[in-house]
């Protein structure tokens, strides 16, 4: 192994050279490889770029990684089924996207036309997905005399009582969580500092 | 080949979400889950509640399931195993909208919510959908409720044992669990009233058994998790102004505080109730109001009901029917020995 070749070596870690030949003999030749290896680490670790851990020897895993990969023996009609269940998914999907597109369009409408009448639609909370209902009560009547005043202050306290509902979900699950401690934990000093308070 | 699989399974799951919407939009809310109670009396249940408890603690699974309620699905991940010192590690994420992550090292549990910052509080179980009991075996349970093997069907593709804990009075909802007959594992859970009406239901859409740690729960093992935040002793044994008097049987008080609600800074008394599957919170604080109506919600199973009576808004929240909640509420008196 002369001298001048581990030279040749460094020079392409460097990226000085660029020599088809050189890299085939690297490729063959297990000691030159290894060189190959220990330059390439060394400017890892001088440019600080290395992990915590260095896996000095990737290559040899990756071969027989590859050696040991199954064959796969008939590619070609899964690869045929996935375009069957492509073009069915694409039938299929076409008129729903259609539907959706004309359906957003009239959900825009509507939608328009509510924000015109009730501008306080907006201050309903997003994730609202709770529904009240008065307990074993009567519905009260609509009246077409109703003032629009006293519409949006109910709507007010509509939106009041979804909030409270709201928190108190979210409490009682917080609650939960605390709950399922075990106390034992806490020193007597806690203790005498809470009763402090 | 392992994308074409899973690419194949998210069609089938895409398909029959749309397929159960068609059908439960017209009924609404109204589905029926009561099949012909053919109990076989040579199946006991106890034995397949008490292998869900051991499979529960003991099995390396990763999971996903989606909670449908209110016709809407929260997706998540549960991952569970048990490193070679015996530590269990849990993960369960929910899978849409803002993290809500709860990560568990044998007994430290952690919260990561966008409500708070990171926190963990020691405990041996993670407070999810999913009933605490399930992983304790039911034994504490057979005061009040029953236990009955109903029968066979299919679930995620496999053969599945259906039993249901009904309770033993009209006051609580009964729970339906589909169990895997291969590894005993929960497949399914459901909730319904006493007419057989489904309120909740969490559906497994994926389960992997393995005899390794997988790689969520590997990097769990590596991560610290926050700080333990210490609950002061007798925190939660405070002497309260107010009282309840009625509960029904087999509910025991874990906590009675006074806390701020989170997000309307409201101080209120609380007490929390368990009878060993469902919690009950109840709440009282003096109100602007003199007087309102009893009002309720239903979120899924979840009841939140509130009234207010006398200037004191009582409230009540938890997986029981309306009417036991109005009940609990109604029963709420002031405490004539505490002195506050």
């Amino acid at each position: 192994m002369s001298e001048n070749k581990f030279e040749a070596v460094s020079s392409i870690v460097d990226n000085d050279q660029q020599n088809d030949e050189l890299f085939d003999e690297i490729l063959n030749d297990s000691h030159l490889s290894a060189t190959w290896q220990r330059y390439h680490l060394m400017g890892d670790v001088m440019r600080g770029e290395t992990s915590d851990v260095i896996n000095f020897d990737l290559s040899s895993q990756i071969a027989s990684a590859i050696a040991d990969e199954p064959t796969i023996l008939a590619p070609h009609t899964s690869n045929n089924l996935v375009g069957k269940l492509k073009a069915k998914v694409v039938q299929f999907a076409k008129p729903f996207g259609q539907m959706a597109i004309a359906a957003s369009a009239a959900g825009l409408m509507v939608m328009g036309v509510q924000q015109n009448s009730a501008d306080t639609d907006a201050l309903l909370p997003a994730s609202q997905v709770v529904k009240t209902m008065p307990f074993g009560g009567v519905a009260e009547p609509v009246s077409l005399n109703f003032q629009q005043t006293s519409r949006s202050s109910e709507k007010q306290a509509f939106i009041e009582q979804q909030r409270r509902f709201q928190a108190l979900l979210s409490d009682h699950q917080q609650q939960i969580k605390l709950s399922s401690v075990d106390v034992n934990h806490t020193s007597p000093q806690d203790k005498a500092e809470e009763s402090a308070k | 080949m392992k994308l074409i699989s899973s690419l194949l399974l998210l069609i089938t799951i895409s398909t029959s979400v749309a397929a159960n919407e068609n059908i439960s939009t017209p009924v609404e809310a109204n589905e029926d889950i009561s099949t012909p109670i053919a109990a076989n009396e040579n199946e006991q249940a106890e034995p397949w509640l008490e292998r869900l408890a051991t499979s529960l603690q003991t099995l390396n699974f990763s999971t996903s399931f989606v909670v449908v309620k209110n016709n809407q699905a929260e997706p998540y991940h549960w991952f569970h195993g048990v490193d070679e010192s015996g530590n269990e590690l849990e993960i369960l994420s929910l899978l849409n909208g803002p993290r809500r992550d709860v990560l568990r090292k044998d007994n430290i549990v952690s919260y990561i919510e966008p409500e708070l910052p990171p926190y963990s509080v020691t405990s041996q179980q993670i407070t999810g959908p999913i009933p605490a009991v399930l992983r304790e075996g039911v034994t504490a349970l057979g005061q009040t409720y029953d236990f009955i093997s109903v029968g066979r069907s299919r679930v995620l593709g496999r053969p599945a044992q259906l039993i249901r804990i009904v309770s033993k009075d009209v006051y609580r909802y009964g729970h339906w669990l589909w169990l895997d007959q291969e590894s005993g594992m929960l497949l399914k859970l459901a909730l319904a009233n006493r007419t057989g009406q489904l309120l909740e239901q969490i559906q497994f859409t994926h389960l992997d058994i393995t005899d390794a740690l997988g790689e969520s729960l590997l990097q769990l093992q590596q991560t610290s998790l926050p700080k333990v935040i210490e609950i002061p002793a007798g925190y939660q044994e405070q002497v309260l102004q107010w009282q309840v008097k009625w509960l029904p049987d087999g509910f025991k008080r874990l906590n009675a505080n006074r806390h701020r609600i989170s997000t309307t800074k409201k101080p209120v008394e609380f007490m929390l109730f368990n009878d060993g599957l469902v919690d009950v919170s109840v709440y009282v604080n003096p109100s602007e109001d003199n007087q309102r109506a009893t009002d309720y919600v239903m979120d899924g199973a979840t009841v939140v009901l509130n009234q207010v009576v006398n200037g004191f808004e009582v409230s009540v929240v938890g997986k029981i029917p309306a009417k036991t909640a109005k009940a609990i509420a109604d029963s709420v008196v002031l405490n004539t020995n505490s002195t506050p």
